[in-house]
């Protein structure tokens, strides 16, 4: 073996030891100084978690109350920061010219009017940070078809409010190919979005009924692309999730979504835990304007009602006198004994919110979101509304 | 060495040979240590375990053959081995067409026929210098777009179906043994046809060894059929097995019976298959022009045909040089198959990161997916090296 000269083996030695100590240096330095940064991220985050307190709660310190008032905190500001979906039509969509349009975002603006604050539409289109964004204070409240389940409403630090809008999985099958529910696709190919509780219970549904089926997994998209091009005979999701993709299609009535639901999926708004005057107040805006729909005020005749309430129950729900009596707030004192009065100016009654946005795609006739009181008997067995508003008084 | 010796004892201790030895270890092992305890450290290793594997899967994959796991009886490490089967099967088909492929489009390239040879070096071109996703993709948007769904779907004589469904052709499958043996006595028989195959391979060779020596025709080929036939034909009757060909029916939108080649294996083996197949075509090319042109002038000087030089002399020399580098291109493939995660087929890697996707436990995870693309790649590496070694035994 040859050997390079003394002077080659220097420097071969040399730019070995460079190499080993800038290596070793390097570890040691991204050890300790990630541990630095760590301690100084949480002394930091301290502080700014102070700040923002002292900011955001100048008098409304409750005592077992972490965040504080929300009410108090979003008059302050005069902005409520409300949380949706930029990505799925009719619910919280992103429009060609930048408006944010949907039945979650009229929530959104019924909540800020009751309030009388401005509204801003913050993005919360991705799944996996929705609820920290919550937490962290980026957002009041989140609207964005968030299903209540128990574990949410335990380990993430929310509270829902009452649900806006009843869905399920449900299945979406081609025009024309004799399929009415799923006992009649043994042996079809479905679609489904991989690695979610969908997929979950579709196959726990098919063992029950024991029928077969093939799979064919992939993301929301690639589901959808599947299906439209004629791979699947089925595509399943969220009932609402599909009627949305669905009914903003050019040939939609090539497609047709089953009456049948399979899991429970109520959609509500989300507020934070430990905060009950701001979610009474999301609460009763919801069972307000379902309400309001109950005894028949809508966008164009509310003004004429509130000037000349038909009833006491009208006159209460509006927060105006009958018939020269007094005005009760029920308690509402931080937001005035109209708010739902407001509410209903802006976005309409809860029917027309649904008209407005989903209605087309989802009829709402005979599903579960149809009034609780209205007739039934145009409907198949099993089916028909639960949206229900709790007295107000 | 007497000369390094003679001086070491005025050399300093830091240029000394032995000590910078010691030292560079040394520092090799601190560093290792540091990365490893740092690594240690900064994960959560409390849960860390296989027991999630063996919990219900809860979850069912299409791209299934010849395995039926529903996904709710099923345990999680079930439906991965159906992914591994689903990875396997794209993988062998793969390696098998880019290899004929390759060969092809090789000798097609250096073919003095000007339209063969240009349009290999297009096909070459196009399929080298494009990402395999983008192909990947693009193939399965073909299969799902370009071919006619399942209502208005191509029949060729009820024998081959074509719609975005997959491709449906006849498949030979067991129909009952001649005194109701049961069906697994097939894959008996495959296995016997396999054992006479390889022994009419064996005859063949020693007979035509015979034929060189001597110089009198001994038959290989005839020899190497009727063993093989004759196997065939008795294993037949000894076993009983019956193997009936079944024709693909169309029923409702659902094919049933023969073989349905799914529109994502499809899109899959297609990609793996052109991309591949334009690189082996690359190395079998140059493996022949790395030939002296001596070996091409012999041949047509001693009269043989275009076919006869390119099989007796031209390939076989080549070989020698193309199977390391093919070797590669094998491997690669395996790799290359977790891109099934682009067009929804369930291989074993879209399958693991659903399973991670329910269960957590990502270390663990990845763990096994990386452990089982090494035992494929050095299954594929060892059946090459024993070919290399057959190929390279015989000095030339």
């Amino acid at each position: 073996m040859r050997w390079p000269s003394l002077k080659g083996r220097r420097l071969v030695s040399a730019l070995l030891f460079a190499g080993a100590a800038l290596i070793a240096g390097a570890v040691i330095g991204a050890c300790t100084s990630d541990e630095d940064q760590q301690q100084a991220q949480a002394v930091e985050q301290q502080q700014a978690m102070q700040q923002q307190q002292q900011q955001d709660q100048p008098q409304a310190q409750v005592s077992g109350d972490p965040r504080g008032n929300t009410v108090q905190l979003v008059k302050d500001r005069g902005i409520l920061k409300c949380g949706v979906k930029q990505t799925q039509p009719l619910f919280g969509f992103r429009e060609p010219d930048g408006s944010v349009v949907g039945f979650d975002v009229d929530f959104c603006k019924a909540i800020a009017e009751a309030l009388e604050v401005d509204l801003e539409l913050i993005d919360a289109s991705d799944a996996s940070t929705r609820f920290e964004l919550l937490a962290n204070g980026n957002i009041d409240v989140l609207i964005r078809t968030t299903t209540i389940t128990a574990s949410r409403d335990r380990e993430l630090g929310v509270d829902f409010a009452q649900t806006t809008f009843y869905t399920g999985q449900g299945f979406a099958v081609h025009a024309g190919a004799g399929i009415n529910s799923t006992a009649d696709m043994g042996g079809s190919t479905i679609c489904v979005q991989s690695g979610t509780t969908t997929e979950q219970n579709l196959a726990d549904h098919f063992t029950d009924l024991g029928l077969s089926y093939t799979p064919l997994g992939g993301s929301d998209q690639e589901t959808q692309d599947a299906f439209l091009a004629g791979r699947c005979d089925v595509w399943t999701a969220d009932q609402s999730n599909l009627a949305s993709r669905i009914g903003v299609l050019e040939n939609a009535s090539d497609f047709v979504i089953l009456g049948e639901l399979i899991s429970k999926e109520p959609l509500a708004p989300g507020v934070r835990d430990y905060d009950s005057e701001f979610k009474d107040v999301v609460n009763w805006v919801v069972h307000g304007l379902i309400a309001a729909e109950e005894m028949g005020i809508n966008k164009a005749n509310v003004a004429a009602m509130a000037s000349n309430p038909p009833n006491t129950a009208v006159a209460r729900l509006l927060g105006v006198p009958f018939e020269g009596g007094e005005v009760s707030t029920l308690g509402f004192d931080s937001v005035g004994a109209q708010f739902i009065q407001r509410a209903l100016i802006a976005v309409g009654n809860y029917g027309e919110i649904y008209e407005n946005n989903v209605g087309d795609a989802v009829p709402r006739a005979c599903s579960l979101n149809a009034l609780a009181s209205e007739d039934k008997s145009n409907c198949p067995p099993g089916t028909g509304g639960i949206q229900y508003a709790l007295p107000y008084r | 060495m007497s000369a390094q010796a003679q001086h070491s004892g005025d050399v300093p201790l830091f240029y000394r040979r032995g000590f910078r030895n010691v030292l560079q270890q040394a520092i090799y092992v601190a560093a290792t240590a540091i990365v490893a305890w740092y690594v240690y450290t900064s994960l959560d290793l409390r849960d860390f375990g296989f027991g999630f594997l063996s919990e219900p899967a809860g979850f069912a994959v299409g791209s299934q053959w010849l395995t039926e796991v529903d996904g709710v009886t099923s345990s999680r490490l079930e439906i991965y081995l159906v992914g591994v089967w689903a990875s396997l099967r794209a993988v062998m088909v793969a390696i098998l067409l880019s290899t004929v492929v390759g060969v092809f489009i090789g000798v097609a390239r250096l073919s003095s026929n000007f339209l063969l040879s240009k349009m290999a070096t297009l096909f070459v071109e196009i399929f080298r210098n494009t990402p395999l996703l983008v192909q990947v993709v693009l193939w399965y948007a073909v299969l799902l777009v370009g071919a006619p769904v399942i209502q208005d779907v191509v029949n060729v004589g009820d024998f081959f179906f074509l719609s975005n469904r997959g491709i449906a052709i006849p498949w030979p499958v067991p129909s009952g043994g001649l005194w109701g043996v049961p069906d697994w006595f097939v894959g008996v028989w495959v296995l016997v046809l396999i054992a006479a195959a390889l022994v009419a391979m064996r005859v063949r060779a020693s007979r035509q060894e015979i034929e060189r020596e001597t110089g009198q025709p001994h038959y290989p080929n005839r020899w190497a059929f009727s063993i093989f036939a004759g196997a065939a034909l008795i294993s037949f009757l000894l076993l009983g097995v019956v193997v009936s060909i079944d024709r693909p029916i169309l029923d409702g939108t659902q094919y049933a019976e023969g073989m349905v080649i799914k529109p994502e294996f499809a899109a899959l083996v297609l990609g793996l298959t052109a991309y591949t197949g334009a690189f082996i075509a690359e190395i079998v090319r140059g493996s022949i022009q790395a030939l002296p042109r001596g070996q091409t002038e012999a041949a047509n000087a001693i009269g043989l045909s275009g076919y006869q030089r390119l099989t007796l002399i031209i390939l076989p020399q080549a070989l020698r040089q193309m199977i390391p580098s093919v070797t590669n291109q094998y491997l690669n493939v395996n790799k290359n198959s977790s891109l099934a995660y682009a067009v929804l087929y369930d291989d074993l890697f879209r399958v693991a990161t659903v399973i991670q996707n329910k269960a957590g436990h990502a270390l663990e995870m990845f763990f096994v997916i990386i452990v089982t693309y090494m035992i494929i790649s050095f299954a594929i590496s060892a059946v090459m090296n024993v070919f290399n070694a057959r190929v390279t035994a015989n000095r030339l």
